[in-house]
């Protein structure tokens, strides 16, 4: 690390250009933006003609309500922080383990094969199941819901990860082998960021999985979270704060694929766009 | 090892010992001389190797191979396909082990010991890595990079005219201007001995121009030694004091051509294509290409 440091400091920088969004993107978000106005309008008015039933599709202004008195009573922040706070520290330990592990396995060969075996083992367990156990185990607290997403995410970090050090060009390898390289400079200085674009899109499909991880221990057992809202509203035929909590977990999982392609582009800058 | 075949196949070999390297072009930058077969940069010594199939069957690659190449040389190597050119230069290099035989690299001029430098036919630039972190991975994975080293880099770099791209990334480039910050690391680390497989073939006619009279440069400034795998035969010629036709099976050294030609003025890559002996030089090596395979044994070497 030191040297490539060393190498940075003698003036190797970055050059990035202020990039400015073109007429064609504009118009695209415009459009998709007029849609969305448009959903909404047609079914507010569906519910107030009651074309639709709203006890069971609830209305956007059902919803605008809900949102309204959840923020004014300070739950719906509460329960948001707690459900992303759930999501993002199992996301991390789940991905941290599996990616950290997958990428050592390149040391050890003759276990990769094993260990990869019992990967996908895992990730072929529907980790839903495991629910209950992980109650039990870690009780109804955030620390059961840490832990289902964890395990939901980890075996796909560990695979993808085993699957991104073994696939290094052969001829890569040879290169750093022929300038009598040790092992672990091929790790720092090959594998390891040979490995980052697939570290990186794998974090994106887990924040998915670790939003399932965490939602469904909130709809098992919990006090708090949007998980647990969405399941006793639900539960109560409360259609509009279920909506609430749907559209508040798909942005919440926007924002966070969001940060996390940010993230990448700042990392992995040297990757030419398409 | 079965003594009496091994005897047949070898009588159909040169020997390349140091008579046979002295019909060594004169045209040498450093003559030959027979005190430079003593400080030979590169001696194979009876080198041999098989591949074992995953039925368990023994290919032998090479059975008793013997060459050199001298200070400041340039050899090339031609051969068929699958004559074993490439698995030649990954047992020089060290990339496998040889079986039986040895591989010795002589010294510098002041007596440390020399090194090899493999620059492999794809460029292989890491693309997270700037030009300028690229040129100096050679040195990064043997030791800490020192300021002087990256004035040397830079200096290497704007003799390749790459200077105003050291901090772009390799995806920048053209592909003459990859090869040649390949070429840069392959040289930083400051061998005594290059191993070029076949790193122009994917290149224009120009640019493969460019590059080869670099290379010839090389030899010339530094006294460098230089071993090139080509299946361009007019690079051969162009580029080298010594081509040599690789084939059979196992293979072994089936001609050893010194290429001596009358040039008007200095030696280059397009100097050598004009003298009047090249023509001659391409119908034998050409001829030697297609002459039916000898001692032909089972499997094909890579």
């Amino acid at each position: 690390m030191s040297n490539a440091l060393a190498v940075e400091g003698v003036g190797v920088r970055r050059q990035r250009a202020v990039k400015l969004p073109s007429a064609a993107s504009m118009i695209r978000a415009g459009l998709i933006v007029l849609v969305c106005i448009g959903f909404l309008a047609l079914w507010q008015l569906a519910a107030n003609r009651q074309w639709l039933n709203g006890q069971l599709f609830g209305s956007p202004l059902g919803i605008y309500n809900a949102a309204y008195s959840g923020l004014t009573q300070g739950t719906l922040v509460s329960d948001t922080l707690i459900t992303l706070y759930e999501t993002l520290a199992g996301l991390a330990i789940g991905s941290l383990l599996g990616t950290g592990l997958g990428l050592l396995l390149w040391f050890l060969p003759a276990v990769s094969g094993v260990a990869e075996g019992f990967s996908i083992l895992l990730n072929s367990i529907p980790k839903i199941a495991l629910g209950p156990l992980i109650i039990i185990w870690f009780g109804s607290g955030a620390g059961s819901k840490i832990w289902l997403a964890a395990i939901s995410t980890f075996a796909v970090a560990m695979i993808s990860s085993t699957a991104a050090a073994r696939e290094i060009d052969r001829d890569l390898l040879n290169l750093f082998r022929s300038f009598k390289a040790e092992r672990s400079m091929i790790f720092r200085k090959l594998i390891l960021p040979s490995a980052l674009p697939w570290i990186f899109s794998t974090l994106r499909v887990n924040i998915g999985f670790a939003l399932i991880g965490s939602v469904v221990g909130e709809y098992i057992a919990s006090q708090a979270g949007l998980g647990h809202e969405v399941f006793v509203a639900g539960s109560l035929f409360d259609l509009n704060t279920v909506w609430l909590g749907v559209i508040i977990l798909t942005l919440m999982a926007t924002l966070l694929t969001f940060v996390v392609q940010l993230i990448e582009e700042r990392i992995v800058s040297w990757k030419p766009k398409r | 090892m079965r003594p009496g075949r091994s005897r047949i196949w070898h009588d159909e070999c040169l020997q390349l010992g140091m008579q046979q390297a002295s019909l060594n072009s004169e045209y040498n930058s450093t003559p030959w001389s027979p005190g430079a077969a003593a400080a030979a940069r590169l001696r194979v010594s009876d080198l041999s190797h098989a591949f074992v199939s995953a039925d368990g069957v023994s290919t032998k690659i090479f059975d008793r191979l013997n060459f050199h190449v001298a200070h400041g040389e340039i050899m090339s190597i031609v051969g068929r396909s699958g004559a074993g050119k490439t698995t030649l230069f990954n047992l020089i290099s060290g990339l496998l082990s040889p079986q039986h035989g040895s591989v010795t690299v002589g010294p510098r001029d002041d007596g440390t010991s020399g090194r090899i430098a493999y620059m492999l036919q794809k460029d292989l630039l890491l693309p997270w890595r700037s030009v300028l972190q690229n040129a100096l991975l050679g040195i990064e994975l043997h030791r800490n990079v020192r300021p002087e080293d990256v004035e040397r880099a830079k200096d290497m770099l704007a003799r390749y005219g790459l200077s105003g791209v050291a901090n772009a990334h390799p995806h920048a480039l053209s592909g003459g201007m990859r090869q040649r910050v390949a070429l840069t690391r392959t040289l930083l680390v400051d061998p005594t001995l290059v191993l070029l497989d076949e790193p122009f073939s994917a290149l224009d006619y120009e640019t493969r121009l460019m590059l080869e009279d670099d290379v010839m440069a090389l030899r010339d400034s530094f006294g460098t030694s230089i071993v090139l795998v080509t299946h361009d035969i007019e690079e051969a010629i162009a580029m080298s004091d010594r081509v040599v036709v690789l084939g059979g099976r196992p293979a072994c050294i089936e001609q050893d051509i010194p290429i001596e030609l009358t040039l008007a003025e200095h030696r280059n890559a397009v100097t050598s294509r004009e003298a009047p002996e090249f023509r001659q030089y391409h119908a034998r090596i050409w001829a030697a290409l297609r002459a039916p395979v000898a001692h032909q044994g089972r499997g094909v070497a890579s």
